[in-house]
């Protein structure tokens, strides 16, 4: 029922919801000097930090399942930029966007939408400079690339509903957002972005990993540019993260539910 | 239910809003922990405010209502039920038609972009095609008259820039039922009058409902027809204008002479 209010408020504002997406990414990036180059500029810091804490650093060994270090770095990263924009600044819209919810009548429950499209555009365009970089690495195109899409989708929709979730909490309570906060940098070392799942040798402990949602999203991403693997050769994991994705979305129509009225008061 | 809705539809006056019975409560928590955990554990306790008491009245097409009442009577928490941004605890609201809404002052303005940028973002809120706001863009610009500032970021702006801009969008995009709260007494004198006179333009022109939330009483007098007066969430008054007014400020009276007796 509420699943229904919710996508038939999308639909009905669908031009506010692109139009807001626009302006939020437009908004992120206009405030400095700079502008659009930190879009870029960030990541890219944050890459070369870790390349060279690992690569010159702790000299790891040549490569990753036959890969460059930076190569397969890189390839599984770019998802994590996305959720960690989504785990902080998207448990943070309804509070950034409270004068859509206390100065007018809006469909509240589309801001986690338009702020996750912005970060999405954000992705995007790191992806296609992951394509580059793979390119100019020499690494020929495969076909395999063509499931990036609906490892995107996949990640996008987790990612909305984790959002509408959180953000809904963290307008309730700012103990929420401080929790979510100190969460974001075991979440990253701890889901196999850094290193690859494989090194782990008990068995239940690779078990438990890999049914981390995040975990799954990155993998994805490496089985497109590193494993050249289809998404239905793992369908254990697969089907996982599926219900991991339902489980999400209930979670989020439940607090949402049940909480949609008390958020114009408490802001 | 419905049967009474056709009923009162047939008779010839056209009620634009209506409220039955309706009564909002807010929950006041210790802290922000305690409101966390009330989420999964109803029995985190919490002292219940009444800010609406059992509401009734209704309001016609084309009227202009002011609202008076000390600070905390529930006139704030009133045109925000109108508006549709907060929710009734009990009881019915019905509200048939745009409501463009001035809530504490501002227009729910986004701070970091600019006033033209929120010229655009408000119109594609409300619904507005592009091309229509562009052609409002210039008549709103005007109407502010902030010079400079409408291509600062809101967020410079002083509190009577933005009345301005807020009042200036709201009653250039063809509203059904304007809603002012308090915004007017940040503006100077010269803006006002403006403002009077372009409200009592539209108003005389289409069939634009006015509800209006004032402490000046001079300004209820300049805009309204119709006052209704609200003490502690219920509805204490409800006549036209003037004797309101009256009542209000004797009631005003009372109090501080009490006071400077008691002293």
């Amino acid at each position: 029922m509420e699943l229904k209010n919710l996508i038939k408020d999308h639909i009905v504002w669908r031009h506010q919801i692109f139009k807001l997406a626009k302006s939020d990414l437009i908004k992120t990036y206009s405030g400095a000097a700079l502008g659009w180059a930190w879009a870029i500029i960030k990541p890219a810091v944050t890459i070369f930090v870790y390349w060279f804490a690992f690569s010159i650093g702790l000299r790891q060994r040549a490569g990753i399942e036959g890969f460059p270090f930076f190569l397969w770095l890189i390839a599984g990263i770019i998802s994590w930029f996305y959720i960690q924009e989504m785990l902080t600044q998207g448990t943070n819209s309804m509070r950034k966007y409270k004068h859509l919810i206390t100065k007018m009548k809006f469909p509240v429950g589309t801001i986690p939408t338009f702020v996750s499209m912005s970060k999405l555009v954000v992705h995007l365009v790191l992806l296609l400079i992951v394509f580059v970089i793979y390119i100019a690495f020499g690494e020929p195109l495969t076909i395999y690339y063509l499931q990036l899409p609906i490892y995107m989708l996949l990640m996008f929709l987790f990612c909305t509903g984790w959002t509408l979730f959180g953000s809904v909490l963290a307008a309730i309570s700012r103990d929420f957002s401080n929790l979510v906060k100190s969460c974001t940098t075991a979440l990253f070392w701890l889901s196999g972005i850094m290193w690859p799942v494989t090194k782990i040798h008990s068995h239940i402990g690779r078990m438990i990993l890999k049914a981390n949602p995040i975990t799954f999203t990155v993998e994805g991403y490496r089985n497109c540019f590193v494993h050249h693997v289809w998404i239905w050769q793992e369908p254990k994991e697969l089907l996982v993260y599926l219900c991991e994705l339902v489980i999400m979305w209930i979670l989020a129509l439940w607090v949402f539910k049940k909480l949609k009225k008390d958020m114009p008061d408490v802001l | 239910m419905s049967k009474d809705i056709k009923e009162e539809k047939k008779e010839k006056e056209d009620p634009i809003i209506e409220f039955r019975h309706v009564t909002k409560t807010y929950k006041l928590y210790k802290n922000d922990k305690k409101r966390l955990m009330a989420v999964f554990n109803k029995r985190i306790k919490y002292i219940p405010k009444k800010a609406i008491d059992d509401l009734s009245f209704k309001i016609n097409r084309g009227e202009a209502v002011a609202f008076l009442g000390k600070n905390g009577a529930g006139k704030s928490t009133l045109l925000k039920i109108v508006t549709g941004v907060t929710y009734p605890t009990s009881g019915e609201v019905i509200v048939n038609g745009r409501v463009s809404a001035l809530l504490e002052l501002t227009a729910g303005f986004d701070m970091e972009m600019t006033g033209r940028e929120n010229i655009y973002l408000k119109g594609q809120i409300m619904g507005i095609r592009d091309q229509e706001i562009h052609e409002l863009e210039q008549t709103i610009v005007d109407f502010a008259d902030i010079g400079e500032y409408i291509d600062q970021p809101v967020r410079s702006y002083s509190s009577g820039m933005k009345a301005r801009l807020g009042f200036a969008i709201n009653i250039n995009t063809h509203p059904e039922i304007l809603i002012i709260d308090e915004a007017l007494s940040v503006g100077d004198k010269a803006f006002r009058n403006k403002c009077v006179t372009k409200v009592n333009e539209i108003m005389f022109s289409g069939d634009v409902t006015l509800l209006f939330v004032t402490h000046s009483t001079s300004m209820a007098l300049d805009f309204c027809k119709r006052g209704i007066l609200l003490k502690n969430g219920a509805l204490v008054y409800d006549s036209d204008i003037e004797s309101t007014v009256e009542l209000y400020e004797s009631a005003i009276e009372v109090k501080s002479k009490e006071k400077k007796e008691n002293a």
